[in-house]
């Protein structure tokens, strides 16, 4: 009987250590897989743009659950967009909640380079676009027609690439071009996300937000970190 | 009275004396051969019962069939003819890893690039698209080897060239965008002798983007209205997003907004091509190369349009 018990009991230490060391394994993997994506995706992943429909949009706790998991996988500069501008209306509860977020206009040097303390946030709609744009050139006309009135030269020819680049900047359209865009809705459009800012960005349709998934989103950015970019060579 | 539904073998018809051609390929020295028309031969008789014309090269035994003579290709039962989109865009990536993958100069890919993009330009023709918009020389291109860049542009004119003349019988206006100040004399005339012959009455636009950035269009723009506002036909205040879509080159067609934006290779993005004008366009990204592009891939794309959920977020 005693070498029974003790035949049982080593058994059930050997079976407690087998489980024991299998979580830690487990564990581990978790760890080396999250570091991992980290590093492909920190290097790779600077900007990343999330266009929702506008309906969908709505849904705040979809929209927070959605950024949380992007902060879980170190994507810390995100670009918030649905046409209507119902985003922007949900910042501040966004921010009551994400409190480790700030918004860009926040930041002062180049978002794609502030320290990984922090997510930055950036909300746009259908008006920091088109609308933007024309803003901008608008600006840039009128110091052309005022240099003009003071004796300067008045040559339509000088609006450069460059020149709309500095202008939308002063009109408060602040953000980067994005790496990559995620568009959640049930269209595979981008809904007019700001067409000066996406000349090379990755678009991947994910599908309504109702039915988001972690890890569909995981696997879109992973696929981006594979992608290799030309540029036209 | 046998019918001319089902596809008849090409040796079954009645083909007399063929003369000789030469074909496209052999304008370009240095060039590998290649067989790329099989798709051509396995739709070769129409329901009108057109029979077509094959011309045997006798020096490889290869057979090319000149689609010149080839009728309208009917509609896929597939496919509703009420909702085909106005504006298609392509994006025709890939004949480099093309050529790459058969073991062939880069060139080739380019070659059969070419029949792709005809083949594309006569479903469109057939099917009711009144526009079609092809992504035909980036301006990020530049940066190519001249060598390439030189073939590309020779292989553009040679194209455009022998296309002209059918394509006005046909009702095909083509336009060119795109930056061409960069382009060379020879080509900058053509382009203006193909714009002048083929603009009236047209059934179909074809747009050829050459030397194009979106960027560059919506630059252009603002200088046009720029100009407007110093000639006093505008005033500042009037200047808004509309006013400078008036002046982007797209303002060539009566339809300037895609429907429906075709990316091939596999690539997802639009690689700075009609920026401005993509807005509500859906995106159709497929993975085939663009010499394997064919009629069942457009089709898929067509059908995947018709299907999906068309909205315009409550702007339209």
């Amino acid at each position: 009987m005693d070498f029974r018990d003790g035949a049982h009991n080593l058994y059930h230490i050997i079976v407690a250590i087998g489980y024991l060391g299998l979580q830690l394994l487990w564990y581990f993997m978790q760890i080396i897989v999250s570091v991992w994506y980290h590093i492909s995706i920190v290097g790779k992943l600077r900007y990343l743009a999330v266009v929702i429909e506008s309906e969908e949009a709505h849904q705040t706790s979809k929209v927070i659950k959605l950024l949380q998991w992007l902060d879980s996988v170190g994507v810390k500069n995100v670009c918030l967009y649905d046409m209507n501008g119902v985003l922007k209306k949900s910042k501040d509860t966004i921010f009551q909640i994400m409190k480790n977020a700030k918004s860009i206009e926040e930041v002062n040097e180049d978002v794609t380079h502030h320290a990984p303390d922090h997510m930055t946030l950036e909300f746009v709609s259908y008006v920091d676009g088109k609308e933007a744009v024309a803003k901008a050139a608008n600006l840039i006309f009128v110091e052309n027609f005022k240099r003009h009135d003071i004796g300067g030269e008045l040559d339509h020819q000088i609006l450069l690439e460059s020149h709309l680049n500095q202008a939308l900047q002063i009109v408060g359209c602040k953000g980067p071009e994005p790496d990559l865009l995620l568009v959640y809705g049930p269209v595979r459009s981008h809904l007019g996300f700001p067409p000066w800012r996406i000349r090379y960005t990755e678009i991947v349709h994910m599908g309504s937000l109702n039915f988001m998934r972690y890890g569909s989103l995981i696997k879109a950015i992973y696929n981006f970190t594979k992608v290799r970019h030309n540029y036209g060579t | 009275m046998f019918s001319l539904r089902l596809p008849i073998p090409l040796e079954k018809t009645l083909i007399t004396s063929l003369p000789k051609t030469s074909t496209t390929y052999s304008a370009y020295s240095g060039m590998t051969r290649f067989q790329v028309c099989h798709r051509y031969l396995s739709n070769s008789i129409t329901k009108r019962g057109t029979s077509v014309v094959a011309f045997q090269d006798e020096a490889d035994g290869e057979i090319f069939v000149d689609e010149d003579f080839l009728e309208v290709d009917p509609l896929p039962v597939e496919l509703q003819p009420e909702l085909m989109p106005k504006h298609v865009a392509v994006i025709m990536d890939g004949n480099g890893r093309w050529a790459k993958m058969k073991g062939l100069p880069t060139s080739a890919g380019h070659v059969a690039g070419t029949q792709s993009f005809k083949w594309i330009v006569k479903l469109c023709y057939s099917w009711g698209i009144k526009v079609l918009t092809v992504f035909a020389f980036s301006m990020d291109n530049w940066i190519r080897p001249k060598v390439e860049t030189e073939f590309l542009l020779n292989l553009f004119e040679r194209s455009i060239l022998s296309q002209v003349e059918e394509c006005k019988r046909k009702g095909i206006q083509i336009s060119v965008i795109g930056d061409t100040s960069k382009l060379p004399k020879s080509l900058k005339s053509m382009i203006a002798n193909a714009e002048e012959t083929t603009k009236e009455n047209p059934k179909f636009q074809l747009i050829l983007a050459v030397s194009y950035s979106g960027k560059y269009d919506v630059v252009q723009a603002c200088k046009s209205v720029a100009k407007k506002v110093q000639d006093g036909l505008l005033h500042l205040e009037e200047i808004n997003e509309n006013i400078i879509e008036k002046e982007l080159e797209t303002n060539c067609t009566e339809f300037p907004y895609p429907d429906l934006l075709i990316r091939t290779s596999g690539e997802l993005r639009v690689s700075n091509f009609l920026l401005w004008q993509l807005a509500y366009t859906e995106f159709f990204f497929n993975k085939k190369l663009w010499p394997d592009f064919g009629k069942d891939e457009f089709v898929e794309a067509l059908s995947s349009f018709q299907n999906r959920q068309r909205r315009y977020g409550g702007r339209h």
